[in-house]
């Protein structure tokens, strides 16, 4: 009986992701400043993920009504428009 | 007192005297339901992130101030009723504040606006200064080739070799 070495598991770099909000304590989140507010959203207008963003709760919390507040004001799309034909 | 902020929008397409009114309209009925106006910020003519109504441009208005929650009652209520007012959010920044504290907030709101209209005047007079500058430096290059014989400018000599090089620039500048 042939005995193999245990298959390794593949090995995934992971980059440790931090809040952008608590390492940089002057980047505030505010709904007028919607350039901030567009690096969380992706193209097609969606709110980043905790998950993905790697946000820490209370800066996600506060980041999502932001945006939601810059929608209503027609700050931000709620859906981008289409590019022109 | 509480501390609030209150953004309006106007609808961009009406002329800016409609708009100038609104913040009439508006900062009295703050001052009348026992508000006290800290700071109105303009933003302007802004394009829209999405059609409202038939309109694309939206006039952004932002009025800081303390009051009661019965002046944000009575200011939502008039937005509602405003026709030209396409959208109002109201933010409240503070649970207490003491009228020292506004009155001060509001000196400051003043020096900063006093300081930015300075500015403003400073760059304006700067760059009027900028054109005037070019003005002159430009005008006897144009001058030269474009009048043949400038009655200021006797020396034709001098006045040729500059009219070929003089018109290169601000073509260059124009593209």
């Amino acid at each position: 009986m042939a005995t193999y070495p245990r298959r390794r598991r593949k090995q995934f770099f992971v980059r440790r992701k931090v809040c952008r909000f608590c390492v940089d304590p002057k980047l505030a989140i505010d709904f007028r400043d919607t350039n901030t507010l567009r690096q969380f959203v992706t193209e097609r207008g969606k709110i980043i993920p905790r998950r993905i963003s790697g946000n820490c709760a209370r800066h996600q919390r506060s980041l999502t009504r932001a945006i939601k507040q810059a929608r209503l004001l027609a700050l931000m799309p709620y859906v981008p428009a289409p590019p022109p034909p | 007192m509480r501390r609030y902020e209150t953004v309006w929008v106007v609808n961009g397409d009406l002329p800016d005297e409609e708009v100038k009114s609104t913040i009439d309209k508006f900062t009295g009925i703050i001052a009348s339901q026992g508000g006290t106006l800290i700071n109105l910020e303009e933003w302007g003519r802004k394009k829209l992130a999405y059609k409202i109504g038939n309109t694309l441009w939206g006039y952004y208005l932002i009025a800081d101030f303390a009051g009661q929650p019965d002046t944000v009652k009575e200011l939502e209520r008039n937005y509602r009723i405003d026709d030209r007012i396409i959208r109002y959010l109201t933010f409240k920044k503070a649970d207490q504040v003491k009228m020292e504290a506004v009155e001060a907030e509001i000196a400051r709101a003043r020096e900063a606006r006093e300081a930015k209209e300075a500015k403003a005047a400073e760059a304006a007079a700067a760059a009027a200064a900028a054109v005037k500058a070019a003005a002159a430096e430009e005008a006897p290059a144009e001058a030269a080739p474009e009048v043949s014989a400038p009655p200021e400018e006797p020396p034709a000599e001098t006045a040729a070799p500059e009219s070929e090089s003089a018109p290169a620039e601000p073509a260059e500048k124009e593209e």
